[in-house]
Parts: structure tokens; sequence; C-alpha cells
């Protein structure tokens, strides 16, 4: 079946099995090797993929489901080289170590910056619940939460 | 004229890679050709194997190549660091539910996967053994053919000092308790992943291993090739935590690619990786003498550690966690018996910490219940019996290089010992020390400065989120007197990395990284020469960008390096090569009970504060300190990171990790929705944090100790230690569930106090 979407801007065409679920052809068809397959069972969140604005388990998503849609990937957050400010964040406070996790934290954090951009530390950690870490034990991930908040006032600021 | 750069929170080496999604790690890597392996396991946790039969499964829709244990009998395939007891596939004997018995090789991982499922397997069962008890019973089955040992005892390690029986005798009183802890799972997010492809005899593999030149000395063993022949390659490692240690799949997975001479790849779904390797459950008795004036005088601990079907790292966790049982504290007569014991369960292996979290749960919640008898507050009672730095930790290993008592009151202090407090809120410590940096070893290095300017270093140490890229930047740059940016990390390849045995035993960063500024020392040495042989009297020089910037008689002389190598060497600039040096560091034997002179210890100060809500047993954790004696941090950002991500990883089994397997040895709760780590919404309230402790002390670059491992240490205790302040309720079975700290709260209103 055809597969018509768009993915970090740019149009795709594709034909897929029914069954085939947006990670592998993410990973694989497109070659957009960040999202990872951790649990494979949506607890994770390694394999988040962004679609229609919504964050969602690519691993237990269908492909097709993403037909017609918008889809962004970590490897369109930096733009002409530029690193987003939640990825400078995650830089500044080294808010990774193994990096498995960390395209999936990352694309989660920019859906908790742009949706609850006053989130108290608290909060982020709710909203990050379904977004594991196994390696900083989360402590420097809401600290470049912070730090992604402050350079977010700045720029509404100025 | 130095550059700046070691103490510096520099950001991290692999940084753009790894934020903006390009990092590699070894599931990401695809050749052309490729197959695909998935992998068949026993549904029985021991038997005999009659049979298997693949028939089925190799007419399955894709299925390129199916493989059993039979045929790789005729290779040396059996593997294990300290026994050698395991095989890729099992061949005439199952140990445990879930170990491989079969591989099937197809078009795609999915097809693979639905053909496995057709492989039928025969096996005669035999009585299983689920644990230690069982397994050491009289009419127990040996699981392995016991040799001299004791039935299903894989190892077993005594160490002793002074007369424990005596004082025990003598004491006038005696405390002894029963501690447990279950086993636990590593999750480290990428699954154990493997890539093999043969060209011609030359075996070349990726994989998602900690130690790749051990797992390259099995590859040419058991495939009868020169080591020259074989060629290991560790992409960015999706975190290790020792699940990787030694060989795991890197045998199965080159083999199917020597049958089908076409790359195979084989990527674990995250519920085989629960079945590949566990930290290990353990049962610990201490017994401990008190004199007359409260003080310690005899401690005996027993640890049984449950090490599953196959021995991996088993008898080096029960030496070690017998070694450490002794403890820091200023204890006269020590004598401790640590025991792996073979049951029929996936085997138990290196684990952060690696035998310590156990003994120390154990020894620092005993601590307090001998506080608590004597009436004596739990610090108080610490600070007194602690060594002092310069004392001996056992016998002749080397002395005590750290302040414990200074760590012990940092973190204590961060908790607000002493304060009043909030009623209702519990404060709990512990500390601990564990000999640190591995066994007697060489670690070598190599480090290049090219004609341009760019350096680059090799080492075998494999970058898996603890910053070791990083550090050794850091650390060339400072000895090169060059900027970090100018350093690059070369991948970890076997063919062209210098010696290292392994990135494990938080031993990197202080024989690696020792390694790595020998050899950036003597490559200065090189610069050096050459510019006072340009310019005579130089004192001092730096590197920046291609150029070469020199002290010569108190004026700055700048050259570009081409020029001046050129000219020394007499040759035009395109004709230049690098310059390179090696550089080695020994971790030398020794005359302790472990055969090594410990070159740090490495030490975990934990203080809790936390309140329980006595309706539903929940622990609700207000504040967590962490003091990590570090020596000195080469990246303070990248070690803090560590020693956060070790205490929240231990938050996991003292709150709620627990493997639990049914009564034929099968797991219940091998997936991520039934085993539960810890979340970004369980931190304490009012924060987790690291006290880096920086004493320049330790024999690594700079003063640096090792790092990684402490956090996780000293955290279940603390906690236990702090419910017991809270609610006067003592909990010795980990994990402190809501369920387990509710009844023990319903038995201390019938007066026992004790769970």
């Amino acid at each position: 079946m055809r597969l018509t979407c768009v993915v970090n801007g740019n149009d795709v065409a594709i034909d897929v099995e029914p069954h085939d679920l947006l990670l592998d052809v993410v990973r694989d068809r497109l070659g957009l090797r960040g999202a990872k397959r951790s649990c494979d069972a949506q607890v994770c969140g390694a394999c988040t993929v962004v679609v229609d604005g919504l964050p969602v388990s690519a691993c237990t998503t269908l492909a097709l489901e993403a037909d017609g849609a918008d889809v962004e990937t970590i490897e369109g957050l930096a733009v002409d080289g530029e690193l987003s400010a939640v990825q400078q964040a995650f830089v500044d406070a080294g808010a990774f170590q193994c990096g498995f996790c960390t395209p999936g934290m990352i694309l989660m954090v920019e859906a908790l910056i742009r949706d609850h951009p006053d989130a108290s530390p608290e909060d982020a950690g709710g909203y990050l619940k379904g977004t594991l870490c196994r390696c900083t034990g989360y402590v420097k991930i809401l600290e470049a939460v912070q730090r992604a908040q402050a350079a977010g006032q700045e720029a509404a600021a100025s | 004229m130095s550059t700046l750069s070691v103490g510096r929170p520099l950001p991290r080496e692999d940084a753009w890679a790894k934020v903006t999604g390009s990092a590699r790690y070894t599931g990401d890597l695809l050749p052309a050709g490729c197959l695909h392996a998935a992998v068949v396991r026993s549904e029985v946790a021991h038997g005999a194997l009659r049979s298997v039969d693949v028939s089925e499964a190799e007419r399955a829709p894709g299925v390129v190549t199916t493989l059993v244990g039979a045929e790789i009998a005729h290779l040396d395939p059996v593997f294990g660091e300290w026994i050698p007891d395991q095989t890729p596939l099992a061949i005439d004997r199952i140990r445990f539910h879930g170990e491989p018995v079969a591989a099937i090789v197809a078009t795609s991982p999915r097809l693979a996967r639905e053909a496995a499922a057709l492989v039928r397997i025969e096996a005669e069962p035999l009585p299983v053994h689920l644990d230690i008890d069982a397994a050491r019973a009289e009419d127990a089955v040996p699981i392995h053919e016991p040799g001299d040992r004791d039935r299903n005892v894989c190892h077993a390690f005594e160490v002793a000092f002074g007369d424990v029986d005596d004082a025990l005798a003598d004491a006038a009183w005696v405390h002894r308790a029963t501690y447990t802890i279950p086993a636990a799972y590593h999750y480290a997010m990428e699954p154990h992943t493997c890539l093999a492809s043969w060209d011609g005899n030359r075996l070349e593999v990726w994989s998602s291993t900690q130690q790749p030149f051990k797992v390259r000395a099995d590859l040419a063993r058991i495939f009868r090739l020169d080591l020259n022949q074989v060629r290991m390659q560790v992409p960015f490692v999706g975190g290790g935590y020792g699940s990787k240690g030694q060989s795991k799949y890197e045998p199965l997975t080159a083999a199917l690619a020597l049958k089908l001479q076409r790359p195979v790849r084989l990527v674990l779904d995250v519920r085989e990786a629960f079945l590949t390797v566990t930290r290990h459950a353990a049962r610990i008795t201490v017994t401990t003498g008190v004199d007359a004036d409260g003080w310690m005088v005899a401690r005996d601990t027993v640890v049984e550690y449950d090490t599953g079907g196959y021995a991996d790292k088993g008898p080096r966790v029960a030496k070690k966690g017998a070694y450490r049982a002794a403890g820091p504290y200023r204890i006269p007569n020590i004598r401790s018996h640590g025991v792996s014991v073979y049951t029929n369960k996936p085997p138990a292996g290196a684990f952060r910490g690696f035998s310590t979290p156990q003994v120390v749960w154990a020894a620092e919640s005993a601590i307090d219940e001998i506080a608590a008898h004597l009436g004596e507050d739990p610090v108080a009672f610490r600070l007194r019996h602690l060594k002092d730095r310069g004392e001996p930790f056992l016998g002749q290993d080397t002395p005590l290089d750290a302040d414990l008592a200074q760590g012990l009151s940092l973190a204590a202090d961060g908790v607000g010992w002493g304060d009043a407090g909030v009623a209702d809120h519990g404060r709990g410590v512990a500390v601990a020390v564990k000999d640190g940096g591995g066994g007697s070893a060489r670690s070598e290095a190599t480090v290049r400065l090219q004609p341009d300017g760019s350096i680059e270093v090799q080492t075998a140490t494999v970058e898996l989120g603890q910053g070791a890229r990083t550090v050794f930047r850091q650390i060339a740059a400072e000895e090169l007197h060059a900027d970090a940016d100018a350093v690059r990390i070369a991948e970890t390849d076997t063919t062209v990395a210098p010696f290292d045995r392994g990135t494990n035993a938080s031993r990197s960063t202080m024989a690696v990284g020792s390694a790595v500024a020998d050899a950036a020392r003597r490559l200065y040495e090189q610069v050096l020469e050459m510019a006072r042989e340009a310019h005579g009297g130089v004192s001092d020089l730096c590197l920046r960008g291609a150029d070469v910037i020199a002290m010569v008689d108190g004026a700055e002389h700048r050259d570009s390096l081409a020029s001046l190598m050129g000219t020394i060497r007499g040759l035009p600039a395109a004709e230049l090569g690098p310059l390179v040096a090696t550089g080695a560091h020994v971790t030398p034997a020794g005359a302790g009970p472990l055969g090594s002179a410990t070159p740090f210890y490495e030490v975990a100060h934990g203080a809790a504060e936390l309140s329980v809500d006595e309706e539903t047993g929940e622990i609700m954790l207000n504040r967590y300190v962490s003091v990590a004696d570090v020596g000195f941090a080469i990246n303070p950002v990248t070690c803090e990171g560590q020693d956060e991500g070790a205490a929240v990883m231990g938050l996991g089994h003292t709150l709620f990790e627990e493997l639990e397997y049914d009564d034929e040895g099968q797991l219940l709760n091998g997936a991520l929705y039934e085993y539960r780590v810890p979340r970004a919404s369980d931190l304490p309230s009012a924060g987790l944090h690291t006290i880096l402790l920086e004493n320049r002390d330790g024999p690594g670059p700079f003063g640096a100790k090792g790092a990684g491992e402490g956090g996780i240490i000293a955290i279940a205790p603390a906690v236990a230690n702090a419910v017991a302040a809270a609610t006067g309720v003592r909990l010795r079975d980990l994990p402190l569930t809501p369920e387990r700290v509710w009844r023990a709260i319903r038995r201390r209103g019938q007066g026992t106090g004790d769970a």
C-alpha cells in the first residue's frame, strides 16, 4: 500500500505492507536511524517520532497510521547545522550519556517546552515518565529542561 | 601558557552525534547483503537435550539457513571468562529457561522470528533448581560437573583475619541478621547486538561489547584462527553496566555468518536481553560481635550468590563480595565466606557495583541495627569506627586512600543530619568501600599528532555513555598543551587499538586515561624537541590549530606545525605523516588476597531523607545525596552524571526491581511493562544530587580515581535506614515495595518491629 507523508519537511511516497511498523519504515526505508528500538512495547520512548505534532511510540504505530501526516524525527531538529534550543540545552547540561534514549528524550522535551513552557521540575518529571533513561538518572535531563525554558523565555523577551 | 582542559565541564566529545541522532550503534549498521538472525530458546529450565528439529523452520518463507548446537560441537565452542562452561547453542544439556538452542537466519528479522517459532526442541526434563537452597540440597542434580567442588557450587572463597569465633564468644553482645536481595536486570536500553562477516578466513565482528579484546580472543580460539585474523569493532554502545562483558552472542553470530559466507546481524529483542545475563540475587548473613564499650570486635559474613545456569563472572563475584564484606570499619576480627551457586536460571554476571550492592545492603543495614541497639546515632557510630586514610583495608592490600569520615559527613549534612527536620521524616546513611580499578593489567594508548595540528587518540575503551571519549580527549589536550576541540577519538577497532582488557570496574580513566596521558606527554616531548632543534632555548610550547606557539627566551614564536616538522625532517609538508606515541599504564599484581594491589578504593557514601505513607506503604523520597570521592574530576559534568545515574539505578533495586520466575523457571516479568525501572517522576521531591569530593589523591591522571559504581552501592541501605528512622520498622529484603513496607508496619503494631 502507498504511504504518502511529509518527513522532516520532505515529501515521502513509498510502498509499505499493512503490518509494517512506523519505526522500521523510518529507520530502514528512510534511513533515519536516530529513533531506536528498545522495549518494543510503548513503555520506554526510545522510538519516539512526532506525528502531526504528537509524540508517538513508533514501535507500536503502523506506518500507514502516518499516511497524510507531518512526521518529524530527531534528524529534522537541527536546521542548517544549528542545534535547536533543546538540543543545545542537552549539550550544555550534559543531559545524555550513552545516547540511546536521547533522540526520543529530546523530542519529548521539545513537546514539553512547546505545550507546557512553565512546567515545574515535578511536572516535567511527570511529563517525561514515559521516556526512560537508564544512564543519567534524569537529573541533568531536568536541568536541560530548565535551561531550555530559560532560553525560551529569553527569546520571547527579546 | 598551558591549556586548561582537564577539570572543566567541556561539552562531550560525542555531543553532536548523540543529540542529532547521528550516533551509530551496532544495530544501525546494515551492510549490503546482510541477513538477519533470530534465536530459538529453550522452554524448559533443565534438561538433557535430545533433538532439535528445524525441518519446518527451514521451509518457512525467507529462511536461508538454520543452526543447531550439534553443528558447532566440532569447533572449540566453549567460552567463559572464569570457568569456560558456556556454548553459543546448547549441545547436549539445557540449563535455563530461555537458553539458546538453535538459530535461524532469514531475509528479515520478522521472518527469522516467525520461523524460530517452528523449531521443535525435545529435551528430557531434569529436576529444576531455582534457588540456592534447592541447588545445594542433598538430592540436587548437579547442573555442571562438580569436579572437586561441592554440588552446584560454582566458586567459594574465604578470607579471614584474626579469630572471629573467639571474638564472638567473648563479645558482650552479638547481632546476627540475614538480608536478601533478588536478581535484577541491567536493562541497557540498547539490547545486545552483533554483526558478523567473513572475508575468506578473516572474521569481522561489530558488537555492543565492553571487552573487545577478550571477545576477539574467544573468537580466535573457537574458530581456530590467529588473533590477526579476527577484527572486533565497537561503535557507540547504548549502555552496558556489566551486561555486555565477555563473549555473549558473538560466537553464535560468527558461526551463522561462517555457514552462509554472508554478513549476519543479530539484534536481540529486549525480552531476550533479560534472558542473557542478570545481576546476582544474594542472601547475606552478617554476624557482628560488639564489646561492652560498644566497639565492634568481630564481623562474620556469609554471602551466597545465585549465579544462574552458567558461571559468567560468578567466581569473581563470590571472591569480591567476600573481600568487600570486611567493610570500611576498624573491626579486628573478620571472616567472610562468599559462594556462587548454580541454579537453573539465566546466568548472573557483572553488574555495576559487582557483588557489592548486595553485601553492603546487608552490612550497612546491620550497622544501623547495631547502633539502634546501643542507642547511638548511626552517623556517630560509623564515624568512630571508620578507618582513616592510610589504614589497611584488609591485610597486605593497598592502604585506604580516602577520607571516609569526610565523605560520610558531607552526605549526612546534605540531608540535614542533626537538624530538627520535619516530623515523620526519617534520615538514613550508608558508607562502603570497594576495591576499584579491576585486577592486574597493562593498558596502552596511542596518540597521533597530524601535521595540520589535528590529534587522534586510539584506545580499546568502549564509549558506553560513561564519557570515556570526552575524558581521554581532555587528558590528551592537557598533556599536549592543545585545544580539546583538536582531539578526535578513534572508533574502537582491535586491528589498530592498543590493548586494554575491558571497559568495566571503574577503571578506564585511571588505567587507560593514564596511558593516554603517557602517550600525549611523549608526543609533547617530540614536538618540544623539534622546536628546540629549530629555535634553541624553548621553555614551553602549546598547539593552537595548525600552529605551534613556542616560548623562546621569553618571547612567543609561532610556526605552523607542518613547516616545523618539514624543516626537521627535511621533507615538504605534503610528504609528512603524523607524530605518533604510545603510552602504557600497569596495574600491578600484588600481595593482597585477590592477587592484585588495589589501585584505588571506590567509596560509596549516601544519605536519604524520606517519609512513609503508612496507609499504603509507599516511600516518599524527599532528598538523596551521594558523595563521590573521585580524586579529581577530569570532566565534572560527566563525572556527576555517572554518579547520579548510578544512584538512580540503585533506586531501582531499592524500590522496584526484582526478576520473578515461576516454579518452572520461566521469567514472568521480563518486559518493560512488568519490570519496573526508575522514571523521571521517581526522583526525590527536593532532588537527588551528587557532591564530588576531589582530594587529588587518586593514581590516575591529575589525581583522578575511578568512578561510576559508588553511587549504586549505598542507596538501598541508606533508604532502609531512613525508613527505620521514620517508622521504627526494619526491612531486610529488597525491594522495599509498598506491600512489604505496609506489611512490616502492620507487624510493628504487633510488637516485633522487625520485618
